[in-house]
């Protein structure tokens, strides 16, 4: 380029020292040469013809800018290639920069469509992971402040962010979130036609060809109405639980109709559907004649609009072992808990034993500081509680038992407490009934006497009842019996007098029938002694009687002078009819040589 | 499977509606034909051994209170251009009509339907127009929504015309 100035009209003029000649050709209105120079210039001529024309054609493509441009036309590319080899990118860039700017915004001018139908593809996804790095800086503060609160939700949630790892926020969302895309539309705008259709299972739908069309009619009357460019129509339209988004490319629209509310998320996922769409059938797009055939394969992309309803499912399966493990803690704790009711409930049968003994209070029963603690009082006559704690299942070493002692009044342990206080004789028997000391059976007069006294010092006996056999009038009246009864006064042979000391005898028998007396006196009995006179077998029976008669009234008539009323009296010989011994002997002869008494009373 | 969107065009009145009713899948209710200004039903038909599926867009006739809305023919592979031939305006309407979708969307194949053939007696029909615009390479059918008189025929004929 820096060589142009040099260029003038004339070939010849920058011709090499060739020859110092004149111009080859003469101008019209020159002067004719020389017949020299015109051989000359004939000879050059000849000589240098073709270069000349060379050099002509050079000059007129250098001139003329249409030859020019078709020459750098051709190698433009070609030395942008070379340029950028050789390094000098930047310098390019920088001299080229100004020009597109320039060209772009003429473009924009001109027809803002077609760029931004040629950036769609690009613009969608570029500013969505400029819009998600913003949202997920923003999770993530979000996140910390979540992180304070605690719930069992939270937990669960927070197990399926560490588990998916995804952050606990996302879970929490997705979770608030309830919603079914139940139907996706792909609809060509130009026509309202529906390029594809897919519904999730179990919806009720229309027909698609109907519902494309209306709803590229409504798009089109909103349009109309409010006087709003391409690309600016509804969006969005709810219908009660319906909700139907619209999401807008250069050719085509995806529509879906969602039941629920639906997140974020799927917006996105309707415009990268939407691009991908337009990226893969642009041409097929543009000139759609309602045939949709091409489109063959559309309606796996349309369906990744419906997988999100499809990952709520799955998510709920890959739980399991969120649940198997909740399942497991539970079992642990329920089975823990349960051992611990059985547990307490073995103490509580064995407390609940303890407290039904007799002589035994329970004060209080619990845990403490690990341990089974029971508490209470213990009479010294209750049941042992060792054989209680042994005989059931609890561990002793699980338990601590503390007892106090007190005298239970407890029927029971009363009579126990008498038996060993009163000592009673073997046949005599004691019971206690509501702190009445009952005694019954056999025993001496003297026994039951004391008993009276001795029994009120018992703790728990507040009086006595005697059976009727241990009344102390009886007993005495009994014992005064069988002592008259087994007295013996003994006569010589056929005599009726007494010796000296079978009188003095008389005296302590005397004292017996008064006491008799007075025991039958005590019970408001009367009483009556019969004196029966023997005799031996030897004498004739009529002399025996008499004198048998007469032993008896002897003997009467000594008690009558020791005091014994005659009333209570009846003296009877009984001769050999009723003899005290066989007679053997001569000892034996003499015992029935006697008087005998016997007491008659009415009770008996 | 092949489908094609067609539109119903005519005057206020001249019995679009009608015309198709009863020869349609519906589920949109003839109200929004006053309100958005469109109807859409369906027609499945068989031509060439193919299955076409037609979108009506049954588009409101223009009157004193409503404007017809120009967008909803965009993308229409043809359309039936319906005239009342007891109303003369109509089929004034129907030429007018016709020029205006030339501009609008370009030169698209149409089939002309003068309806209420019925009542052929009171038509007030220049007896000469149907030749007129059969010259002019137009397709003329009569048809009756009353009695259903060529209404399939404007339908076949119109597809085949949009699948030559």
């Amino acid at each position: 380029m820096g060589s142009a100035p040099r260029h003038s009209r004339d070939p010849l003029e920058f011709r090499p020292k060739m020859a110092e000649t004149p111009p080859t050709r003469p101008a019209p209105d020159e002067p004719p040469l020389e017949p020299d120079a015109q051989a000359y210039l004939e000879l050059r001529q000849l000589i240098l013809a073709p270069e000349q024309e060379a050099l002509e054609r050079l000059h007129q493509r250098v001139d003329d800018p249409a030859s020019r441009t078709k020459d750098v036309g051709s190698v433009v590319a070609e030395a942008i290639q070379l340029r950028r080899k050789q390094g000098g990118d930047e310098a390019l860039s920088v001299a080229l920069a100004p020009t597109i700017e320039t060209a772009l915004r003429e473009s924009v001018r001109k027809d803002p469509g077609t760029l931004a139908d040629a950036l769609f593809p690009v613009m969608g996804p570029a500013i969505r992971r400029s819009i998600l790095e913003t949202l997920r800086s923003f999770l993530e503060s979000f996140n910390q402040v979540l992180d304070q609160s605690l719930s069992v939700k939270g937990l669960k949630w927070r197990l399926e962010a560490l588990r998916t790892g995804r952050s606990f926020t996302e879970v929490a969302l997705l979770h608030s979130l309830v919603f079914r895309v139940e139907q996706v539309f792909l609809i060509h705008k130009k026509t309202g036609l529906p390029i594809g259709h897919e519904v999730a299972s179990a919806v009720a739908m229309q027909d698609p060809s109907l519902v494309s069309g209306m709803l590229s009619a409504i798009q089109d009357f909103v349009r109309d109405s409010f006087h709003t460019s391409q690309g600016q129509g509804i969006n969005r339209m709810n219908v009660g639980d319906l909700d139907v988004w619209i999401e807008e490319g250069p050719y085509a629209i995806v529509a879906c109709v969602i039941r629920g509310i639906a997140p974020r998320e799927l917006r996105d996922r309707m415009a990268e559907v939407l691009e991908n769409v337009h990226r893969e059938y642009s041409a097929h797009l543009d000139q759609f004649d309602g045939d949709t055939a091409p489109f063959a394969k559309v309606n796996g992309e349309l369906s990744r609009c419906l997988e999100l309803r499809y990952k709520e499912e799955t998510k709920t399966r890959s739980f399991g072992f969120v649940y198997a493990t909740a399942a497991i803690l539970f079992l642990l704790v329920a089975g823990w808990f349960s051992w611990r009711a059985v547990q307490y409930g073995r103490w509580d049968h064995l407390v609940n034993t303890l407290r039904e003994q007799p002589g035994i209070v329970i004060t209080s029963f619990g845990r403490e500081h690990g341990k089974f603690v029971v508490r209470g009082m213990r009479d010294p006559l209750a049941a042992d509680p060792a054989q209680f704690i042994a005989s059931s299942d609890v561990n002793p070493a699980d338990g601590e038992f503390h007892w106090g002692g007190y005298y239970a009044l407890d029927d029971g342990i009363v009579q126990q407490r008498a038996k060993s206080i009163l000592s009673p004789p073997s046949k005599a028997t004691l019971t206690v009934q509501s702190g009445v000391l009952q005694v019954s059976g056999a025993a001496s007069a003297n026994w039951v006497k004391d008993i009276q006294s001795r029994a009120l010092l018992v703790p728990g006996i507040h009086s006595v009842e005697l059976s009727p056999e241990l009344n102390p009038g009886r007993l005495a009246f009994n014992q005064a019996k069988s002592q008259i009864e087994s007295a013996v006064v003994k006569f010589p042979v056929a005599s009726a007098a007494l010796s000296p000391p079978e009188r003095l005898g008389l005296g302590k028998l005397a004292e017996n029938i008064q006491s008799l007396l007075q025991a039958a006196d005590s019970l408001h009995q009367s009483s009556t002694l019969e004196v029966l006179g023997h005799t031996d077998s030897t004498g004739a029976e009529a002399v025996n009687l008499d004198l048998s008669q007469r032993r008896a009234d002897r003997v009467a008539w000594e008690l009558g002078q020791l005091g014994i009323p005659e009333r209570v009296l009846r003296a009877r010989g009984v001769g050999t009819t009723n003899p005290l011994r066989t007679e053997e002997n001569e000892e034996n002869r003499q015992f029935n040589r006697s008087a005998t008494f016997r007491v008659s009373a009415p009770v008996p | 499977m092949l489908q094609k969107k067609i539109c119903m065009l005519g005057a206020f009145a001249v019995g679009k509606t009608s015309l198709v009713r009863r020869f349609v899948e519906s589920i949109y209710s003839d109200i929004y034909q006053t309100t958005v200004g469109v109807k859409i039903d369906k027609k499945n038909m068989h031509v060439h051994g193919k299955d076409v599926s037609l979108v009506l867009w049954d588009i409101y006739g223009e009157d004193d209170y409503q404007k017809m809305r120009w967008t909803y023919l965009r993308g229409a592979a043809g359309y039936l251009l319906v005239a009342d031939g007891t109303r003369k305006t109509t089929l004034e309407k129907a030429a007018s009509l016709e020029q205006r979708v030339r501009e609008e969307v370009g030169v698209i194949p149409f089939i002309f339907v003068i309806n209420k053939s019925d009542l052929i007696r009171d038509w007030e029909l220049d007896p000469t127009l149907e030749s007129q615009l059969a010259a002019q390479g137009w397709s003329i059918l009569r048809s009756s929504a009353k009695t259903g008189e060529g209404v399939e025929e404007a339908f076949s004929l119109l597809t085949q015309k949009i699948l030559e």
